[in-house]
């Protein structure tokens, strides 16, 4: 089966050390998003980077403290994403949040299809 | 805005380069300029000419601290990153500043707040253009400016001057999400697809993996010690023109069962290395 379509893609930044109620922050964001019913999360951890406070971030061997760059992706279409922002507002408090215009192609078993 | 950049991993350039933008990032403005020339035409040949020029001395305490890191490490970072034509960082043995506490080297005091110097000459433009990011790393330092003349003028070696090609215009961005055991053929599908996109000259495919996800199944896929599963989410990045991607269209019907492919538009400032460098990365391929 394929399907179609346009749709928002939101990315949100943040650190992997940043926490809500003593879960990861990423872990949250993952939670709720599958609480709104939206299409999918991914999370990536990135290797190297800078945020505002132009600290760099760094997970390296040596160090325990590995606070590296956190990139969640999100793909749905904008009312669906519209639903998730006021929750994104509350819990990320020093981050960046991106939103983009994207073409969608979904592939998925007869069965896997999502209404 | 975002930008997305893709490295070669024989040298460290994502290290480098993630300071590069740090600091060629005018402190007022968000704006990111890539292309090293906009600084300096000739890259870094400010000092190639003799005659009037300032020379700039910023006098500082070895332990004082910028955004983590050492002032005079960061400055000297900044400075060569700005593409300053040279800067020396000088440590005094004994020494004593505003606070008028008497800092030596002797190891009895054991002091480590010895004081550092950091030097370099520049054209009295280039100069006024640096100084107000200097004020604001050094901090608690003094900063000293004077007229110099330049007698004799750096010598520059050549390799300097074979500046990257650049290539600029829209083009497409494609991320393909798929699982890390999702296969074809018998081979993992992330690297069947690479490989197929570079057999079909696409200009170039990054694969990510993710730590954690959920698609359309809504089974979370999780990287985990305990997980004897390791089904992570994996994410293929291509960039190439719009033809290109679409003509290769078919083939991803024809290998993907489940999955997503996303579009989006960017533009491309492309940088590429100079034949040899190509020449010697053909003949490294199998």
């Amino acid at each position: 089966m394929k399907r179609k379509g346009n749709a928002k893609m939101l990315r949100v930044y943040f650190g992997e050390d940043d926490k809500w109620k003593d879960k990861p922050l990423y872990r949250t964001i993952v939670d709720k998003c599958r609480e709104l019913d939206l299409a999918g999360a991914t999370v990536f951890r990135g290797i190297e980077g800078y945020g505002a406070s132009t600290l760099i971030h760094r997970s390296h061997l040596l160090t325990f403290s590995p606070d590296a760059p956190i990139m969640v992706s999100v793909i749905d279409s904008d009312e669906n994403i519209q639903k998730l922002l006021p929750f994104l507002d509350e819990v990320v408090s020093d981050g960046l949040i991106a939103m983009s215009e994207v073409e969608v192609i979904q592939y998925s078993h007869q069965d896997g299809l999502r209404s | 805005m975002q930008l997305l950049l893709c490295f070669c991993p024989n040298q460290p350039l994502p290290s480098n380069f993630c300071k590069a933008v740090r600091y060629a990032r005018p402190s007022t403005g968000c704006e990111l300029q890539v292309d090293g020339a906009a600084y300096n035409g000739k890259g870094g040949g400010a000092m190639s000419n003799t005659g009037p020029a300032k020379k700039v001395t910023v006098y500082l305490g070895q332990d004082q601290q910028y955004h983590g890191e050492s002032v005079y490490a960061a400055i000297l970072e900044f400075l060569f990153y700005r593409k300053v034509a040279g800067a020396t960082v000088t440590r005094g043995i004994a020494g004593f500043g505003a606070d008028h506490r008497m800092q030596t080297d002797r190891i009895l005091a054991l002091t480590e707040n010895l004081p550092m110097k950091v030097e370099f000459i520049e054209t009295p433009e280039r100069v006024a253009e640096l100084l107000p990011k200097l004020l604001e790393m050094a901090g608690a330092g003094l900063i000293e400016v004077q007229d110099t003349t330049v007698v004799k003028a750096v010598e520059r070696s050549e390799q300097a001057s074979s500046t990257p090609r650049k290539q600029a215009g829209t083009a497409k961005l494609m991320r393909i999400f798929v699982g890390e055991n999702d296969k074809w053929n018998g081979k993992p599908l992330h690297k069947a697809l690479m490989e197929s996109m570079r057999a079909n000259d696409i200009a170039g495919v990054t694969v990510y993996q993710g730590i954690l996800g959920y698609g359309a199944k809504r089974r979370i896929h999780q990287d985990s010690a305990l997980h004897l599963s390791h089904d992570r989410p994996m994410m293929l990045s291509v960039v190439d023109t719009e033809e290109r991607l679409r003509a290769f269209l078919p083939v991803l019907d024809d290998m993907m069962h489940q999955g997503l492919v996303v579009f989006s538009d960017v533009d491309v400032i492309k940088y590429s290395h100079n034949d040899q460098d190509g020449e010697r990365r053909q003949a490294v391929r199998p």
